[in-house]
């Protein structure tokens, strides 16, 4: 087990050191922070006097080498934008992200375990079609169209919840609502497809054949086996949450990494571009982890190839 | 030379115009929200230039010695009482007495001069840029004579010196003496900052010792929200009270929708230096092939306007027969003849350019840009579209412009709230001009005799080169831009010509 996880920490490593050197170069590409907060036909020694304050003035290899040298220490810099420590502003905004993405990851696989079990124990009937259809439809669905929707039906309309903020906890339902439902399409899908292939197996026959109850036969029988493949889907669309976390700061105006990181792009932010990319990478590699270690823990045969 | 100033920006008012409320209701302890597109990204006395800022602070936060009157374009005291020129290069100010700022301290002529010098920066203020700087190009010098009295010395002759000091606002003298950004601003206006937490709020509240008198509302709230949608919801649902930047799809047909033009133009400007736009007769096929009388309506409804000049109708260098006589309008057929006769003469005319936009540059902008780069796909032209953010954008906007760098066809949304070119044409259309793509020595000379012109005949200057520069099609315009505001019920506010730079919450009324 030592090993296996040696192993995966090794990769994640690896993974994590090829995230900060294509986040250093690609938040250069964005443009220079210089034509953002100097006037038009601004002095060059005000300019010098901002590219030296920010370490801009080197080539971009020194700035590279300053940059890897700082970074194995924690130091991402002073943000440009926000004038505080760059790791402070990304850690600051996380736990919002970390919140939003586990409450709509749970409602997600509740739901989808729900739903994709029923279409499978019904399988080519009503119930079936209907939740197939469904399931299509919700992870087909563009994030930012169902959000702009869900304002104009709950909070136009309807007037029961906030168009947007988080002041309240009724201002949290549209945007785990907006994350959460392609996800629930997608692993209704998965777990309708997995059950179908366990059900159809010899020892839920078997266990159907000693006369276990049905919801016996479901919950503690197939489920379990089919536990993996949902596990391995479920994880990668964890991952994926950042990008709802993105859309949901825009239309939502909702804390967190996905704010930042577009604030920080707007403004040329360097180091709290680089330092928000770099703790997503960083909670995308442990949630990989994680999963790498239930999936073994659920199927051993796995650590042993 | 002297005593023009009064009668030097005669700007004809407009339809939206319309005469203030009475400012200094009741005052009362309600609080409203505003609601914003885009962040401010400065609370620095010093950057008030970019709408964002002004805003918020311009106005609320802070004033200026000068400011333009939203009803008659002309140039009126606000912290200054006074002004005479007292040489050709030498002014005299003398400013209100009674001022405060928001932490007590007196308003003087110090403060005000420390404002003027550090506005444009220099060595005292090298680490930082203010992004007013650019409106006063030739520097100027500032030193108070006595507590209320204001001395400022000119480089060149500048006849609209006090125009250009309503864009330095004022913040108190301590904040000013520091070579670094304010983060707490201190102004003398109706509101005093209270907090900021960037990505999220901002808080102003009544400032009860105004010299104007305090204003009817207490606390005031601004928080942003990208989709203008979401804005417009907010107002619908009572979550904000005023929102700005709507879109035509999300106005409603009552008086809650409040339209105001500011001057602002949406213009295409061809990079002259390079094939295929070297020709000037393949410039003017861009403004024959451009269907603006069906584009525009059909795309902006409410929010624009068929146009054919630079400038808006309220700037000095308007032309107000142009349109009758000289425009360029929608005529594909001469379009077509003009890119053949210039290809004739050898003219590369079918080099492909790049269209260069930004989704943000005007609501709906996206669909008008593809319906002119369909006109003119129409004609002929090789024809990309690259839309790209802000800062991508102004790369391409300024000079040096890289050899490497394809030729553009860059969309613009030009305002000009001033009322003078001088604010436009140096940085748009002169040979050195940073924004500019354009050099014609005959316009250089105009407007460098215009700028130490007044009056009519500094009108007259500009006009003449707005005149070469439309015949040369080194900017076409396209629409006028009408903007919206969404206000709540109960709430009024006239909007004004410049209500997309200054919403004074001083203005803002609720109704009991």
């Amino acid at each position: 087990m030592y090993t296996y996880l040696g192993r995966r920490l090794l990769s994640g490593f690896i993974t994590l050191l090829g995230v900060v050197v294509v986040v250093f170069f690609m938040s250069r590409l964005t443009g220079s922070p210089i034509d953002l907060f100097f006037p038009e036909g601004a002095e060059p020694a005000q300019i010098d006097a901002f590219n030296k304050a920010y370490g801009l003035d080197k080539p971009l290899a020194q700035q590279f080498g300053i940059f890897l040298l700082n970074v194995g220490q924690g130091d991402f810099g002073t943000s440009i934008w926000q004038q505080r420590p760059a790791m402070e502003a990304a850690l600051s905004e996380m736990p919002m992200t970390l919140l939003l993405a586990a409450i709509a990851m749970t409602i997600s696989i509740l739901v989808a375990l729900i739903l994709g079990s029923l279409a499978a124990v019904y399988r080519f009937r009503a119930v079936d079609r209907t939740i197939t259809i469904l399931s299509l439809m919700t992870s087909s669905m563009p994030h930012f169209w169902f959000a702009l929707v869900g304002i104009l039906i709950f909070a136009v309309q309807l007037r029961v919840l906030p168009t947007s903020g988080s002041n309240s906890w009724l201002s949290w339902i549209l945007p785990i609502a907006t994350v959460s439902i392609g996800p629930i399409g997608v692993l209704t899908q998965v777990v309708r497809g997995a059950m179908i292939d366990v059900l159809s197996s010899g020892y839920v026959r078997n266990a159907r054949a000693r006369g276990f109850s049905a919801r016996r036969v479901v919950y503690r029988h197939a489920l379990r086996n089919a536990a993996l493949p949902i596990i391995s889907v479920a994880g990668d669309i964890a991952a994926g949450m950042v990008n709802g976390a993105v859309i949901v700061s825009v239309v939502f105006a909702f804390p967190g990494i996905g704010r930042l990181i577009v604030g920080a792009i707007l403004n040329r932010d360097y180091p709290v571009l680089e330092a928000s990319v770099v703790v997503v990478g960083v909670s995308i590699i442990l949630l990989n982890l994680l999963i790498d270690i239930i999936c073994s823990i659920v199927d051993p045969r796995i650590r042993l190839n | 030379m002297r005593g023009f100033i009064s009668s030097m920006i005669t700007v004809a008012s407009v339809a939206t115009m319309t005469t203030a409320l009475p400012a200094w209701a009741a005052t009362s302890d309600k609080a409203i929200t505003v609601v914003l597109a885009v962040e401010l990204d400065s609370l620095d006395p010093c950057d008030t230039q970019p709408a964002q800022n002004a805003n918020v602070v311009r106005g609320n936060v802070f004033e200026s010695l000068t400011h333009v009157s939203p009803t008659s374009g002309k140039i009126e005291p606000l912290l200054a009482e006074s002004w005479k020129q007292t040489s050709d290069k030498e002014w005299e100010f003398k400013l209100k007495k009674g001022v405060k700022f928001h932490d007590g301290t007196d308003f003087n002529a110090a403060a005000a001069a420390a404002n003027i010098m550090r506005t444009q920066g220099g060595p005292n203020y090298a680490g930082i840029a203010c992004l007013n700087s650019g409106q006063i190009p030739d520097p100027v010098k500032a030193e108070a004579v006595d507590d209320l009295t204001l001395k400022v010395m000119t480089s060149v002759v500048d006849p609209i010196l006090p125009l250009r000091l309503s864009y330095v606002d004022i913040g108190d003298l301590a904040s000013q003496s520091k070579p670094a950004k304010v983060l707490n601003p201190v102004g003398t206006g109706p509101y005093r900052f209270v907090s900021r937490k960037q990505g999220d709020a901002v808080k102003l509240t009544r400032f009860d010792r105004y010299w104007g008198g305090a204003p009817q509302i207490k606390d005031v709230t601004y928080i942003v929200r990208k989709e203008a949608t979401v804005r417009a919801s907010m107002v619908e649902t009572g979550e904000a009270q005023i929102a700005l930047s709507i879109q035509a799809q999300d106005a409603t047909d009552d008086d809650r929708t409040v339209t105001f033009k500011d001057n602002r133009i949406f213009v295409m400007r061809p990079m002259t230096f390079k094939e295929p736009f070297k020709d000037p007769r393949v410039r003017q096929a861009l403004s024959y092939a451009v269907d603006r009388d069906t584009i525009v309506p059909a795309i902006l409804g409410v929010t624009g306007a068929p146009y054919y000049q630079m400038l808006g109708p309220q700037v000095n260098a308007y032309i107000p027969d142009y349109d009758e006589k000289s425009a360029m309008k929608y005529d594909p057929a001469k379009a077509k003849e003009l890119i053949a006769a210039a290809k004739a003469d050898g003219h590369p005319v079918d080099t492909p350019f790049d269209i260069i936009t930004r989704p943000d540059i005007l609501p709906d902008g996206g669909e008008l840009v593809q319906a002119i780069a369909q006109n003119l796909k129409e004609i002929g032209l090789n024809v990309n579209i690259r839309s790209m953010e802000n800062t991508a954008w102004r790369e391409f906007l300024r000079q040096p412009f890289p050899p490497e760098q394809p030729p553009t066809l860059q969309m613009i949304s030009h305002d000009n709230t001033s009322g003078d070119a001088s604010f436009s044409f140096p940085k748009y259309i002169t040979c050195k001009g940073i924004n500019s793509a354009i050099c014609n020595p005959e316009i250089d000379k105009l407007i460098a005799e215009a700028e130490v012109a007044s009056g009519e005949k500094r009108a007259e200057l500009y006009r003449k080169a707005a005149g070469i520069l439309y015949q040369q099609a080194g900017f076409i315009g396209i629409a006028e831009q009408i903007r919206l505001i969404m206000l709540g019920e109960g709430v009024e506010y006239k909007a004004n010509p410049l209500s997309g730079l200054e919403i004074k919450i001083a203005d803002v009324r609720l109704k009991d």
